[in-house]
Order: C-alpha cells, then structure tokens, then sequence
C-alpha cells in the first residue's frame, strides 16, 4: 500500500512535468504537419496532417530557406569544432591539474569557474570587439573561439573531477612499468576516462548546437550563420511562415536529440561525477 | 638480482620529518621485511626505493648504483601494491604484458614471458579477462605476474596482502615465500602484520617513527627484542610488560617476585617482560585470577589477573579453569626479558 501511495505521488509530480516538457514540442511538431491555413486553427490535431512542409525546407524553396542546407552545416561544423576543441583543452588541462599535479594548476582552473560570475551576455560585447580586433567577424572561427571559451572552465572543472577519482596508484604502477607522462595518458588516462569525456564532448557540443546570443552577434552573413540564427530570420517579416519555421526548428531539434540519446549512459554518469567528491 | 643499500636516508614533508636517517644493506636474493605501526615511514622508504618519492637526504643504491636522481623506470625494480593498481581497462595478459610493450619489447618475447609467469601462478584460465572478472586473490596474483614478466632487478611488495579476507591472505603468504624461493630475486616487502613479517622474512626491520627499532631474523627479533617497542610490537599475543625491582636476582613486581636472569643490579627499576606462552599454569607459583579463559583447540588463551594488572598467559592444550578461579602461574625464567625502566633499552 505504502508502495502504491509512493509510486503514486511520483506520477502526480511526473505526469505534469512530463506535460510541461511535451506541450511545447507537440505544438511545433503539429505546426510542422499542419498548411499554412490550418496552422492557428487551434485544433489539437490538423485536419489534413501533411509533410509538404520538410519538403519545402528540404528543398529550400522558400526565401528564408535558401541556405538552409549551408546553416545546417554550419551549425553541425561549429557544433563538432566546439566539441573537439574543447575536449582537448578540458582533457589536457584536468590530466595536468589532476594527474601531474602542475604547480598553479588548481588556481588556473579556479581562476577560469570564476569567469562564471559574470554572466556570458555581458562577455558579448568585449568578445565581439576582440574578434572585429583579431579580424575574425564572420567567419565560424569567431563562434567557436568564443564557445570554447564559454565551455572549457566547467568542462576542465568536471574532468578534473574525474580525474581526481582515478586510483594514484594507477599512474604510479605505470610510471614504474616504465610509461612516460604521454603514455601515461594515452594508455591508461584516456581509456579510463571515456565515458566523462564523451559526456563533456556532448556538452560541448549541444552547447555550440544551441548557441544563439553569440552566433548573432559574431557572425551576420547568410552563409556563415548557423540554422538557429537562420531560424531567428523568419520573425522578420509581419507575415511569418509559421509551419515552416516550425518544421525546420523540429528536424534542428532532432540531432541533439539523437546525439543525446545515444550517449545518455554516459551524459547522466559522466556529468554527475563531479557532483560530490568520493 | 642485486642488493640494496640505505645510506642515512632521511625525509621530511614540508617541516615534518619521517625517515631520521635510515641505513640498511640488503644482500643479492634477500627476502627484507619492513615492519612497524601505521605512520611509522615503512611505506615511505619503499616508496623512496621505487622512485615514487623524492629522497630528501642520504642515498639509496640498487646493484652498487646510486639511484637516488634515477627515474622509477630506469631502477629495474617492479612494485606490487596494496590496491593491485591493475589497469581495469586491459586484460590479464595485457596488464601483465605492459611494461614489455612500453620498452617495445618483440611480441614473441612478451606472450613468452606472460605464459611462463602465467604458469608460475596457475593464471593461465584467467590470460583473456578483465579484473573486474576476476576474485582478489586472482587479481592480486596478476599484479604479481606484471612484477615477475619484467624480471627486475628488486621485488617490493607494498602491504599486498592487507585487502585479502584472512584465509587467502595466508596462503597468498605461502605462494610469495614459494616464489621467491623460486626467482630468488631480492625483495623489499612492507607490512604492518607482524605475523606476515615473521613468517615470510629473511630478515625483519621493525621501524618506528622513522627509525630503525631493530634488524635481525625473525626468531632473533622474537628472542633477544633489543627494546620495549620490539618487545611488544613482535609475538601474538604481545608480551606481559610490568614494572619492577630486581632484588637478589629476581624482579619485585605487582606484589609478587619474579624469577628472571641477566645482569640487572639489586635495586635497579626495570620493566619485566615475559611472553604469554612462557608462562604455565602450574600447582605453585604466582597467584593468579583467571578472568577470560579463550580455548582455540590446540592451544588455550587465558587472562588472568596477578594483583591488579592483566596478564596474558597461553597454554598449549586445553583448560578446566573458569572466570574467577584462581590459579598458579610459572614463569619460565630463561624466558624473561629485563628492560631498562627509563630508556626501555634490553638489559
């Protein structure tokens, strides 16, 4: 019985968050399938449910689509570089802090959480003046400095945690079997890491996927902004096409979905490793 | 094979010092034991040993070679640790083939080596898995492997044993005495059990708050304990220490007179110290209340007390006595060790 009632206060908490979370997908999702006509009818679901709509985007015959194949890999190319580079940043610098124990080490990473203090919208404007500075307005380059920089501090600070529950006594038996520090790394370090580095990398990665404040303001040219600021552009106009709009957001929807779902082991344990120090 | 020397090794962590300038000269083929309480810097000089701590003064030498400014790969020594410390990502066979692979090694020599040190430890079955796979004895053997393939110069064994359930640990006790009797290689084992210390040793050296205490065979350390602190560090259950006089030739202790020899002079204040299986319940004697009696089959443990003071006494066979009867105790007087009451020094 006290089973029943504790399984059921759970569903009272589950089933309203669940909605929460749904409702708004549900509605680009029937935006998506619904003509233009049919979109703010108000139905909860269209009378002639259609997939015109991602064919339209597909073959970008839309004005506000006719790069939407260059945004799409725009964003995938920022995503994946933010990702990568950040991984290298984060997995190097936690394996030095954590593992060489570098003199200093501790204070550059406490040093770069505490840039978490000032809120990343008020980073906007010195970033973009640096990037104009370094000539790199426009170019993706611009997004993916400035995204690494946002993501590197708490991607070093979870790996270092990690790194930190790695058993000392494992370096010590390779440094006597006769591993130099590099080897040391890439034989035990990063195989005993993987799962916290493919968390960090998802991370990383979703974070550029998703960036939008940064992505407007450093790059403005149809061919070098990423689909969400392509995304932005249909608001311009008095008369947006909503459905389309809502069927390209849906399939943008989808990778970080997909992504998210394959690694969810990892993103729940990776993540979390840092959360209390064992 | 080589020996090992200490010379005046000294350490200090920050202004705290460990090691007070330890010297010790193992011989080719030694089996050393390091023993001593927690804290008492035994870890710490075998950790110096293998590199994996700096030397803060003296000098240790492997095979008459200075080591101190040698990186732990390049002494030719292998550890075995507390923990195992086996890469849980590689298989039995690549954990043990690993330091061969780092020294590029031919892949023949490595899987020849593996196998012999495979066979040496019956781990033949276990070559394909994991050491998540395998129970702690199993793992322990394969940290044993890894240290045996690269066929070093010194073994050091660090509190190997103190993760393993009591049974294992003594028969993992017989397989390291076994192998070293076998490889003949020189070996530095740290613990703080005295009976592994007695059982597996060549030579102990009892170590106390980063000294010394003594060095000598197990049963010279068990006879002639040169100070109160081996005294009662070495032997299980530990030695009846109590203070006393020496009159006439005996010692005046908790009210009663104790037979002892040696050459302590009437008056002088000792601490007499009698091993518990040194004393027998006999038909006269020092009078004594049994509290606990603890029969263990072969042997029979009894707490009795003389005056005020507990005394350990440990029978061979069995006991009628029960809790508050009162018995003869008769020390054997070749038996009785005699310490200095102020420095704890043997007399």
């Amino acid at each position: 019985m006290n089973k029943f009632l504790r399984e059921a206060k759970l569903w009272l908490i589950a089933i309203p968050i669940l909605l929460w979370t749904l409702l708004p997908i549900y509605h680009i999702f029937l935006f998506s399938i619904s003509s233009k006509d049919s979109a703010f009818s108000g139905a909860l679901w269209p009378d002639h449910p259609t997939l015109r709509n991602f064919g339209t985007v597909f073959r970008q015959e839309h004005f506000y689509l006719h790069h939407f194949w260059e945004q799409i890999w725009n964003s995938l190319w920022i995503a994946v570089a933010v990702g990568v580079i950040t991984l290298f940043i984060a997995t190097c610098a936690a394996f030095a802090i954590s593992r060489l124990k570098v003199r200093g080490g501790r204070t550059v990473m406490n040093a770069a959480l505490f840039t978490y203090f000032i809120p990343a919208a008020f980073l906007a404007v010195p970033m973009y003046k640096a990037m104009g500075t370094y000539g790199l307005l426009n170019s993706r380059w611009s997004l993916v400095l400035a995204m690494v920089t946002l993501a590197s501090p708490y991607a070093i600070w979870v790996l270092k945690q990690a790194s930190d529950k790695l058993p000392w006594e494992l370096d010590e038996a390779a440094r006597i079997d006769g591993a130099t520090p590099l080897q040391l790394f890439r034989l035990v370090y990063l195989p005993l890491m993987m799962p916290s580095l493919v968390a960090i990398g998802t991370y990383a990665l979703l974070l550029a996927w998703n960036e939008y404040l940064y992505a407007f303001l450093l790059l403005s040219h149809e061919n070098t902004i990423p689909l969400a600021v392509g995304l932005g552009h249909f608001l311009a106009s008095d008369d947006s096409p909503w459905e389309l709009l809502m069927a390209t957001a849906l399939i943008y929807a989808l990778p970080p979905a997909a992504i998210y779902y394959a690694f969810r082991r990892y993103m729940v344990g990776g993540l979390t490793v840092g959360a209390v120090k064992g | 094979m080589a020996g090992v020397s200490f010379r005046e090794v000294v350490k200090t962590f920050g202004k705290t010092r460990v090691l007070h300038g330890i010297s010790l000269d193992i011989t080719d083929g030694e089996f050393v034991v390091l023993v001593g309480p927690s804290g008492c810097g035994k870890s710490t000089l075998l950790r110096m040993l293998a590199g994996l701590e700096d030397i803060t003064g003296g000098t240790i030498a492997i095979d008459g070679r200075v080591v101190n400014d040698v990186d732990s790969k390049d002494r030719d020594i292998a550890m075995v640790f507390q923990s195992y410390a086996l890469y849980p990502h590689m298989t039995v066979r690549d954990n043990m083939g690993f330091s061969l692979k780092l020294r590029n090694e031919k892949q023949a020599l490595i899987d020849q080596r593996v196998a012999t040190a495979a066979k040496i430890l019956n781990l033949e079955p276990y070559l394909g898995r994991y050491p998540r796979e395998l129970s702690g004895g199993q793992r322990q053997r394969v940290a044993m492997g890894r240290a045996i393939v690269r066929d070093p110069k010194v073994f050091l064994f660090d509190e190997p044993l103190s993760n393993l359930d009591a049974k294992l640990r003594v028969a993992m006790r017989t397989e390291i005495k076994a192998l070293h009797q076998r490889l003949k290689t020189t070996t530095v084992y740290v613990t703080h059990d005295q009976i592994e210390a007695m059982t597996m040793a060549d030579r102990i050296a009892v170590m106390n708050e980063g000294r010394i205490e003594q060095l000598g065979r197990p049963l010279e350390l068990y006879d002639r304990p040169a100070n109160l602190f081996v005294a009662q560090f070495i032997g299980s259950p530990a030695m009846n220490i109590f203070d006393g006089v020496v009159q006439s030739g005996a010692v005046e202790a908790l009210g009663v007179r104790w037979p002892a020899n040696g050459g302590a002079s009437d008056g002088q204040r000792v601490r007499y110290g009698i091993r518990p299986e040194h004393l027998e319940p006999a038909s006269a004697g020092i009078p004594a209340e049994v509290v606990v009696v603890e029969p263990m089959g072969a042997e029979t443990e009894i707490v009795a007390k003389v005056g005020d003071a507990p005394i350990t006494v440990m029978m061979r066979g069995r006991s009628n006595a029960g809790p508050g009867e009162r018995i003869h105790l008769a020390p054997q007087a070749a038996h009785a060790h005699l310490f200095d009451a102020a420095s704890g020094i043997r007399i």
